[in-house]
């Protein structure tokens, strides 16, 4: 089980490094992937396909950031926001924002594994913590 | 003034709105005191990450697409989907002389109910070892005050000395002897006011052993006024493996601190087959490729950077450390005793037939060695036992061959009935360190004879006699070999009298 896990793996490592055109994820390639998949039914599709979804859903949690807010927030900050990440990651990042009143006030923005705190209920939490 | 004031304000907006960059992930699956963990993109090796609850973790795995870390607390809060941070930082612990007298876990914390620890500094639990140039040859004694090794199997400050035997062999009991011993040296040097007296600290890491078992050697600590100058790790069989694999490195951590300020410290680790053992529990679970017994690649190296850390330092202090190794059947050749007796200068082996002989320490005299220790004895030592070790071998083969007949000539009888009483002489009950001036005068009086006219199964009595006429009668003589550090004609002039003076009133 483990091994057929781990050939699996290496697998959907190896369709999502096709899946890419100019180094950025193609839609048309990952529906290419997907018709490969379905024709040619490789052992333990299943396992593929998730560890496949799995590196597919973060690298476009790479490209996208999530703004939450507590308040109001302006057109004019979410543009600063969008230019300030596009220059910091070096791509184009595709920015939603989204409510969030347990907040309290401030704002968080995610994109990928980075979280940039700068709300009220995050630094209460780093303070507790170091407390 | 209103200028000011805007300006002032817009500080504290700029400091307020201050965004702080974490780097996440989340738990994808967590079980036997592992968590798998996708994300954590910048994660480093070995760095510390925050898991809900104020569970702390390590990233000991870096993966392609995920992240193995080991939970260094309560597993049972923690499940699939949760949040992980990445802290930036390396596991550190507490330390200092705030921790003397006290009982910790490996991350540092009070175990013993005495209230918090109010420690200036940490450390980081995982440290490159002193390069070459940073140190010094080991010159400086360290007695256990165990006759049979101050005389035999000298170690010095700064030395690996390891303690190898099999279980009920009596491993602890030399380390905690020799912990007692420098409380006891350190007790009697920081009163006498001189300067440049150095006192040895001790801190003793209990990996994996029975909470029973710490509890008896704290109460043996305490009983004999050690504590005071002892921090003790413990890291219990109950202990998740996480922390019987750190416990070590955190010991070495606060052993460290006294040897970069200038101090002399003692480290025991008790033992260090547990702690390959836990090693290994969490490579599996990591599914790193086993090796030889199971044991990960790197299990030499869990070992060799561990006990590298343990050096004397030019300018600075020394940290001396005695691994134990706990042996099955005497079987050295095992892999990890081997491993540990390749990386030490040196070790104690201890046998289970002196043992049940009554032969306790049951030190093995033919198969114990210390590589470095000798420069470290003083003169004292080496004028009175110098030749112990090629009498104790040669008895060891006389009394081999004097088994298969009777028919000996004088002076074969005569090198047997010496070993004989060598060997009893070296019996010594267990928490009860002999000074190192006692073991000189006991030594000189064996040299000179004095204990071949004595019963050889009255050897004991004997010698027990004339450590309690020296320490109670010749205080002023003891001290003087304490301080000159050498046996000249005067004082072996001033021994011999002594000697007598005892011959005269000891009476078998």
């Amino acid at each position: 089980m483990a091994a057929h896990s781990k050939s699996a793996q290496h697998l959907a490592r190896q369709l999502f490094r096709l899946s890419f055109e100019q180094d950025a994820l193609s839609a048309e390639r990952v529906g290419g992937v997907l018709a490969w998949v379905e024709k040619h039914r490789p052992a333990n599709p299943v396992i593929v396909l998730k560890a496949y979804r799995r590196l597919v859903e973060a690298e476009v949690a790479r490209s996208r950031a999530l703004v939450e807010h507590a308040g109001a927030v302006s057109e004019d900050i979410l543009g600063a926001i969008g230019a300030a990440l596009n220059r910091k990651y070096g791509r184009n990042i595709g920015l939603s924002a989204q409510a969030n009143p347990a907040l309290l006030a401030g704002l968080r923005v995610r994109v990928g594994d980075d979280v940039y705190e700068s709300s009220v209920s995050g630094q209460l939490a780093a303070l507790a913590a170091s407390v | 003034m209103s200028t000011v004031l805007e300006q002032i304000e817009q500080q504290i907006a700029k400091l307020t709105t201050q965004a702080v960059k974490k780097n996440t992930g989340s738990i994808r699956a967590v079980a036997d005191g592992v968590a798998k963990i996708d994300g954590l993109s910048d994660v480093m090796y070995n760095e510390m990450v925050q898991f809900p609850g104020n569970v702390i973790g390590i990233a000991l795995n870096l993966e392609e697409d995920e992240v193995g870390c080991v939970v260094l607390g309560d597993v049972s809060q923690l499940k699939e989907g949760d949040e992980v941070t990445t802290t930036g930082k390396l596991l550190s612990v507490p330390v200092g002389k705030a921790l003397l007298g006290r009982a910790v876990d490996a991350l540092g914390r009070p175990v013993d109910g005495k209230g918090p620890i109010d420690a200036k500094e940490t450390y980081p639990v995982e440290k490159i070892a002193p390069g070459i140039v940073a140190r010094k040859s080991v010159s400086q004694p360290l007695f256990t005050g165990i006759m049979a090794i101050d005389s035999m199997i000298p170690i010095g400050r700064g030395q690996r000395e390891l303690i190898i035997g099999d279980r009920g062999t009596g491993k602890t009991t030399i380390a905690i002897d020799t912990i007692i011993n420098q409380a006891k040296i350190n007790k009697v040097g920081l009163a006498s006011g001189n300067k440049d007296f150095r006192p040895v600290y001790s801190i003793y890491v209990a990996v994996g052993q029975k909470n029973s078992n710490i509890v008896r050697t704290i109460a043996a600590l305490e009983a004999a006024g050690a504590l005071e100058f002892t921090i003790i790790v413990a890291a219990p069989a109950a202990d998740n493996p996480a922390n019987q694999y750190l416990a070590p490195y955190s010991g070495a951590a606060m052993g460290e601190w006294f040897m970069e300020n200038g101090l002399d410290a003692l480290i025991v680790y008790d033992d260090l087959s547990k702690h390959a053992v836990a090693y290994r529990q969490i490579s599996l679970i990591l599914k790193r490729p086993s090796g030889r017994e199971a044991y990960p690649g790197d299990v030499f190296y869990l070992h060799s950077r561990l006990l590298e850390r343990s050096a004397r330092l030019d300018g600075k202090g020394s940290l001396t450390a005695l691994p134990i190794i706990e042996t099955l059947a005497g079987d050295v050749s095992a892999y990890i005793p081997t491993n540990v007796i390749s990386i030490t200068d040196g070790q104690i082996f201890l046998e289970t037939d002196l043992f049940n002989q009554g032969i306790r320490p049951a030190v093995s005299v033919g198969l114990s060695v210390s590589r470095v220790g000798s420069a470290a004895q003083i003169k004292a030592t080496k004028q009175v036992g110098g030749k112990l070790k090629g009498e104790l071998a040669q008895f060891r083969e006389l009394a081999a061959f004097a088994q298969f007949g009777s028919d000996l000539d004088a002076k074969t009888k005569a090198q047997l009935e010496r070993g004989a009483r060598i060997v009893e002489l070296f019996k010594q009950p267990a928490f009860n360190p002999i000074p190192i001036e006692v073991q000189v005068a006991v030594l000189f009086a064996m040299q000179k004879g004095f204990f071949d006219p004595v019963d050889v199964k009255k050897v004991v009595d004997a010698a027990s006699s004339l450590k309690t006429f020296f320490t109670t009668r010749q205080d002023a003589l003891l001290t003087e070999i304490r301080t000159k550090a050498a046996l000249d004609k005067d004082l072996e002039a001033k021994l011999q009298a002594a000697c007598e003076s005892w011959k005269s009133s000891y009476s078998a």
